[in-house]
């Protein structure tokens, strides 16, 4: 899965450099201004997600994996569900960790809803993006894009239960 | 001081939090870090490019095209662009918001951005293989069947739900009104005039903090410009 990842970013770098180039060759200008916009954009959200960032990695090294086994394994599918679903609402975890882990744990006895809802949650909520949310859109777009999409993360969980 | 404080007050907590924990507890001070490395170098591998390529489209793409395919009255086709965009994107949800918020400056609807940010966290297309491979086809391809009409239902909601004008206090009418004003600047971002680059100064003008005859490189044209401005 790491390759999967390396993947990403050979294809999204050389993707974004070559529109560098032809942006180049067609107005130098107009270039450079878009990388000095790249440049305050990178700097200003890398500058406000390190902190979070330090922050899930050692709440993640904290909170012992079987915890997590343990909650989204829950007899009651709907209480597994919610379990999964608030778990992915706080963390966040890259998606190529988060799969083989969400394998690992249905593996050892997790539910499929408690799982279904953790991955989706996990990508979608955040909890902990949520001051750079703000800080982009406004109190009243994250708090409700954030609530609507945990909402929506449990039906999808309840109606995989269904289908599979 | 006070404001540069307030702005990396998360990273003073991180700090001081590491400090004890390194006090009480080294073995953990090291997993925390060896885990929190793993995420940093997924944003060093990531933003760097999306940031790029929001920059060009900021100066690029003009207007209509954007309020065309995915503006307000840009109908099933504009939400079908937005899915799509949003799942061949790579990168964790946090590197949507800037790259979102361009579009939204341009004349994005506010559904059309959600669709976007959400496809960006859930539906990713260079995830779907590790996906099925770890938790099987049946259960990869039922979330996807499920999420899809679900995402586009969440932006048609929060379309109703959220105005455009909660949204553009904080990007449109500040940000474009800050890169008009740095637009005007040199953008050698030297620092001479007390702010760290040309967009801070920008909004300290904005804001009405700061005169606006403080940069060193730019001509008396420059000044002539920042002061005719209407703010």
């Amino acid at each position: 899965m790491e390759k999967g990842g390396f993947m990403n970013t050979v294809i999204l770098l050389s993707v974004s450099v070559l529109a560098v180039g032809i942006s180049y060759y067609k107005d130098e200008m107009k270039t450079k201004k878009s990388l000095m916009m790249a440049k305050g954009m990178f700097l200003n959200t890398a500058g406000s997600i390190i902190g979070i960032l330090m922050l899930i990695g050692l709440m993640l090294a904290i909170i012992p994996p079987e915890v997590i086994k343990d909650l989204l394994g829950n007899s009651s599918l709907f209480l597994s569900g919610l379990y999964g679903a608030v778990i992915g609402a706080i963390t966040i975890i890259p998606a190529f960790i988060a799969f083989p882990l969400a394998a690992s744990l249905f593996e050892s006895g997790a539910n499929l809803v408690g799982i279904a809802a953790f991955i989706t949650t996990l990508t979608m909520v955040g909890v902990a993006t949520l001051p750079i949310e703000i800080e982009h859109f406004g109190k009243k777009f994250a708090f409700i894009r954030n609530a609507l999409s945990f909402v929506l993360a449990l039906l999808i969980a309840l109606g995989m239960v269904i289908i599979l | 001081m006070i404001e540069t404080v307030k702005k990396n007050k998360i990273n003073i907590i991180t700090i001081i939090v590491y400090g004890v924990v390194f006090l009480y507890n080294k073995d953990l001070f090291y997993r925390g870090l060896s885990n929190s490395w793993g995420f940093i170098r997924e944003m060093i591998e990531i933003l760097p490019a999306v940031m790029i390529i929001s920059g060009l489209i900021a100066v690029w793409v003009p207007k209509e095209m954007i309020v065309n395919n995915f503006g307000q009255d840009s109908g099933l086709k504009g939400k079908l662009i937005s899915v799509f965009i949003g799942s061949v994107s790579a990168g964790p949800i946090y590197a949507a918001f800037p790259f979102a918020q361009t579009l939204l400056t341009k004349g994005a609807s506010i559904g059309n951005i959600v669709i976007i940010i959400s496809s960006w966290a859930v539906m990713k297309i260079p995830m779907l293989i590790v996906e099925v491979k770890f938790l099987g086809l049946p259960f990869a391809a039922s979330r996807y069947i499920l999420t899809m009409p679900g995402i586009i239902f969440l932006g048609y909601l929060v379309n109703k739900l959220v105005h455009r004008e909660d949204v553009l206090k904080k990007t449109e009418l500040n940000l474009n009104e800050i890169i008009r004003i740095e637009e005007i600047l040199p953008g050698y971002n030297c620092g001479a005039c007390g702010y760290k680059n040309c967009r801070e100064y920008a909004a300290a003008i904005y804001n009405k903090n700061a005169e606006n005859d403080l940069c060193q490189p730019g001509d008396s044209q420059v000044v002539k410009e920042l002061k005719g401005i209407q703010l």
